[in-house]
C-alpha cells in the first residue's frame, strides 16, 4: 500500500513537471524573426531588471524616457550580480520574465538558445554604430538577440615614473617588448614584480585569451558549433603567459582584494592588465595621473593586441507582454546622447561609438585609450556552454601557472574537456 | 495509531473479557485525530509541494539529459537511464570532489566531536560563569559566515596576516594557508570546527546533565579517577547522545559547502571543492540532470553512512 502510494506520487510529480514545462511550444532557439517595431510613442508598463550600479541608477535615469512617452512607465528592479544568472535562468524556465533585462555578455548564448530572448527587430538600431566586438556578443548562431548597452575592455596599466627609471619612455608594443619591460621594471625600476598577471582561478581566462587572440587563436570555429582551443597559437600564448610566473616576473599566488591597487601604488607591481574601473581605484590608492599611465595591450609582433571585450547587453524576453514598448526603451538607451548621459551618471563606457566623439569622454586621455583598444577586441563565443568551459580554462590556466601541468598538456586538456561538454549549438 | 492504542500490548494475556480486536474507538479520540490532521494539513501540503515534489522530480530528472537550454522545449529531453551516474563515476572532477568530501568527513567529524565533548564536560563541571562560556562558544554558530570568512581570511593572509605575524615572532615562517593545495582543506576544516562545534556542545551538555550525579559521586567515593569515571560512566551513558551527534555532524560534513564557497571558491586547483559544491556548480552551468544525479549519489552516501553508524554504535548495547 505504502509502496504503491510512493510509486504513484513519483509518476504524478514527474508527469506534472514534464507537462507543465511542455505547455510552451515557442521555445528552443529563435528561428522566428521579430517584426519591426511600430511608429509612435511607447505605452504601458515596461518592467526592467538590472544589476550593479545600473540597477541602482536606471530608475531615476529613465525619467527622460517617461517624459517623452507619457503613457509609458518604466519599473526597474535592481538585482545583485551574484544572483542574476540563476534568477534570469529560472525566470526564462518558468515564463515569469520582465520585459527587458541587462544580460552579461557571456550569458547570451545560453539564454538565447533556451528560447528566452527575442531576436533584435529589423531596423531597431544600426549595427555599424556599435563597436564590432560588442555587437558580436549579441549574436548567437548568426542571429542577434539584443543590443550592446555598455562595454569594458582591458588595457595595460603601468607606473610611468618607474618605467622611465628603467629606461622606457613609451609603453611596450609587442610581446617581446612587454617581457623586456617587465624584466626591466623588476631589475632597474625597483618593482618586486614587473607585471602582475592572474595565475588562474575565476575569470583568469579574460586575461589569457587576449594573448591567444592576439596570436591568431580562436576558441570556436566560425559557426560556434565546435571548440577549437587546441592550436599551436593557443599553446604558444599560454606558454608565453606562464613564463611570467616561471621567471618570477608575476606573483604566482592569488592577490587579496585591494592588494593589487596598494601594491601598484607602493611600487611592488610595476604593471598590470585590467579594465577602465581601475583608473578610479588606482587614484584612490594614492597615485596621480603623472605617476601611472594606461596603454593598449601589446600585440604579438606589433601593437595593439586584441583585447577582451565584455560588458552588458540589453535584451527583450520572449515572454514579455509589452515587446513594442520594451524595444523602444532599448532603442532610447542606445542613442548616443542617452549613452553619454548614462556615462555621466554611472561611468559605464558607451557601446555606441558616436558617444565617444564629444563630451567628457573625448577629453579624458586615459578613457580614450580604452576607446582605441575597443576597436581591436574580441568577445568570448556566445555559446550556451561557455560559462562551464571558461571555468575549465580557469582551472587549467592555474595548473599551468603553478607549473603543475605543461602548457601544451593544459591546452590539450582544455580541448578534450570542452569537446566533451560541446558548444550546445 | 488510534486503533492500536486501545489494544492490549502483545505478549501479555488479556486480563479482561474485552475482545482483543475491538472496533470501538472513543469518539473524543476520533475528534482529536481529525483535528490533528486538519492542523497538520497545511504543513503536509507545503511539504509535498515544496520538498517531496522537487526531491522526487530531481530523482526522475537524474535519468534524463535535461539542460537549462531544454527547459522551454522539453520534447527534446530524452530518457538516458543511468548515463549520468556512469558519467559521474568516470568524471575526474567528481572523483576529486568525492575524495575531498571524504577528507572533510574524516578530519572534521572526530575533531568536532572531540572539541564539543571536551568543552561540554568542562562546562558541566564549572558552576561559575557557565552561561558566559556557553554563549561564547555558541556565538560562532549564529555569526554570519560571510563576516566570519572575511575576518579569517584577513588573519590567515600570507603577507601581514596576524597568524603569520605571530608565528614570525617565534621564528616560524608560516605558509599561505589558503593558497596551497595541501593546507587549504585542513584550514577550512579548522575553521568549520571552530564555527560549528557550539551547537553540538549544547546537545552534549544536555546529555551530560541527564546523567545522575549520584553515580559519579558513588564512583568517586570508591576511589575512581576522573578519567576512569569519564571512561566507564560518562561515555557509556552518553552513547545515545554521541550517536546522535555523530550522525548529524557526519551529515553536515558530507554537505560541506559554505566555508569553501566563501573562502576559497573551491580552489586552489579544486582542492577544497566538495560534492555539494560540485552539484551547485553544475546547476549553475545549466546541467540540471547531471547535478541531480550527483545530488542523489550524495544522498545515497548519507543514507548508507547513517545506517552504518547506527549499527556500529548500537550493537554494543
Amino acid at each position: 500500500m505504502k509502496r504503491t502510494a510512493t510509486a504513484l506520487a513519483v509518476v504524478a510529480v514527474t508527469s506534472l513537471v514534464l507537462t507543465s514545462c511542455g505547455r510552451d511550444e515557442a521555445g528552443g532557439g529563435g528561428e522566428e524573426q521579430s517584426k519591426a517595431i511600430s511608429d509612435g510613442a511607447a505605452t504601458g508598463t515596461i518592467e526592467v531588471w538590472a544589476m550593479g550600479t545600473e540597477g541602482d541608477e536606471l530608475q531615476a535615469f529613465s525619467a527622460d524616457f517617461e517624459e517623452a512617452n507619457p503613457d509609458a512607465e518604466v519599473k526597474v528592479t535592481a538585482i545583485p550580480w551574484d544572483a542574476a544568472h540563476n534568477k534570469i535562468a529560472n525566470a526564462i524556465a518558468s515564463g515569469e520574465t520582465p520585459d527587458v533585462s541587462l544580460i552579461g555578455t557571456t550569458w547570451m548564448g545560453e539564454f538565447a538558445e533556451a528560447g528566452g530572448l527575442m531576436p533584435t527587430p529589423e531596423g531597431l538600431v544600426d549595427e555599424a554604430d556599435f563597436f564590432p566586438g560588442a555587437w558580436g556578443s549579441t549574436e548567437v548562431g548568426g542571429t542577434s538577440y539584443g543590443v550592446p548597452w555598455y562595454v569594458e575592455t582591458r588595457a595595460l596599466y603601468y607606473r610611468k615614473d618607474m618605467a622611465e627609471k628603467s629606461g622606457w619612455s613609451e609603453a611596450p608594443q609587442t610581446w617581446e617588448e612587454l617581457h623586456q619591460f617587465a624584466t626591466d621594471m623588476k631589475e632597474k625600476g625597483g618593482a618586486e614584480y614587473g607585471l602582475s598577471l592572474q595565475p588562474g582561478q575565476t575569470g583568469s581566462w579574460q586575461t589569457v585569451l587576449p594573448f591567444a587572440w592576439s596570436n591568431g587563436a580562436a576558441v570556436t570555429n566560425e559557426a560556434g558549433t565546435e571548440y577549437t582551443i587546441d592550436s599551436p597559437e593557443m599553446v604558444e600564448a599560454l606558454d608565453y603567459y606562464t613564463s611570467y610566473f616561471d621567471e618570477g616576473l608575476s606573483p604566482a599566488r592569488m592577490l587579496d582584494p585591494g592588494e593589487l591597487e596598494s601594491g601598484f601604488a607602493d611600487g611592488s607591481y610595476g604593471a598590470f592588465i585590467s579594465g577602465p574601473w581601475h583608473t578610479g581605484l588606482v587614484e584612490e590608492a594614492g597615485l596621480s595621473t603623472d605617476e601611472y599611465a594606461v596603454a593598449p595591450l601589446p600585440g604579438k609582433d606589433s601593437g595593439p593586441g586584441t583585447s577582451f571585450v565584455g560588458g552588458g547587453d540589453l535584451a527583450v524576453f520572449s515572454d514579455s507582454d509589452n515587446t513594442d514598448a520594451a524595444w523602444k526603451y532599448v532603442q532610447w538607451l542606445s542613442e548616443p546622447e542617452t549613452q553619454q548621459g548614462f556615462y555621466d551618471t554611472v561611468g559605464d563606457l558607451p557601446a555606441v561609438q558616436a558617444a565617444w566623439d564629444t563630451g567628457e569622454l573625448a577629453e579624458d586621455p586615459q578613457l580614450q585609450v580604452f576607446g582605441t583598444q575597443l576597436e581591436t577586441t574580441e568577445a568570448p563565443p556566445a555559446v550556451p556552454t561557455w560559462e562551464q568551459v571558461a571555468a575549465t580554462i580557469d582551472t587549467l590556466v592555474e595548473q599551468a601557472s603553478k607549473g603543475a601541468t605543461k602548457p601544451e598538456d593544459a591546452v590539450k586538456e582544455m580541448q578534450s574537456k570542452a569537446s566533451s561538454i560541446g558548444t550546445g549549438l | 495509531m488510534t486503533a492500536t492504542a486501545t489494544e492490549p500490548r502483545q505478549g501479555r494475556p488479556a486480563k479482561d473479557s474485552r475482545p482483543t480486536k475491538s472496533r470501538h474507538v472513543d469518539p473524543t479520540r476520533r475528534g482529536q485525530a481529525v483535528a490533528a490532521w486538519i492542523l497538520a494539513l497545511p504543513f503536509c501540503a507545503l511539504f509535498l509541494v515544496f520538498t517531496a515534489g522537487p526531491v522526487l522530480a530531481s530523482l526522475g530528472l537524474s535519468f534524463t539529459d535535461l539542460r537549462s537550454t531544454d527547459v522551454r522545449n522539453p520534447l527534446g529531453v530524452e530518457f538516458v537511464g543511468l548515463t549520468n551516474y556512469a558519467d559521474l563515476v568516470s568524471d575526474p572532477l567528481f572523483r576529486k570532489v568525492t575524495l575531498n568530501t571524504l577528507l572533510y568527513l574524516v578530519l572534521g567529524v572526530p575533531l568536532t566531536m572531540a572539541v564539543a565533548l571536551g568543552v561540554a564536560v568542562a562546562l558541566n563541571r564549572i558552576t561559575r560563569l557557565r552561561a558566559f562560556f556557553r554563549v561564547g562558544y555558541y556565538l560562532p554558530v549564529v555569526t554570519s559566515i560571510v563576516a566570519v570568512s572575511v575576518v579569517w581570511k584577513f588573519l590567515l593572509r600570507d603577507n601581514g596576516g596576524l597568524v603569520n605575524v605571530m608565528l614570525a615572532w617565534v621564528g616560524i615562517n608560516g605558509p599561505g594557508y589558503l593558497d596551497s593545495t595541501t593546507t587549504a582543506l585542513p584550514t577550512l576544516v579548522v575553521m568549520a570546527v571552530w564555527r560549528n562545534f557550539g551547537s553540538l556542545m549544547v546537545i552534549f551538555l544536555a546529555g551530560l546533565q541527564t546523567i545522575p550525579k549520584e553515580i559519579s559521586e558513588a564512583a568517586e567515593t570508591d576511589g575512581a579517577s576522573a578519567w576512569a569515571t569519564f571512561r566507564y560512566i560518562t561515555l557509556p551513558m552518553l552513547r545515545p547522545t554521541l550517536l546522535f551527534g555523530a550522525v548529524i555532524t557526519s551529515i553536515g560534513y558530507l554537505q560541506f559547502f559554505e566555508e569553501a564557497f566563501v573562502m576559497t571558491k573551491g580552489g586552489p586547483l579544486d582542492s577544497t571543492k566538495s560534492v555539494t559544491f560540485f552539484t551547485y556548480e553544475q546547476f549553475g552551468f545549466g546541467n540540471y540532470a547531471y547535478a541531480s544525479a550527483a545530488a542523489y549519489l550524495l544522498f545515497l552516501a548519507i543514507v548508507l553512512l547513517t545506517l552504518f553508524q547506527f549499527r556500529l554504535l548500537r550493537e554494543k548495547d
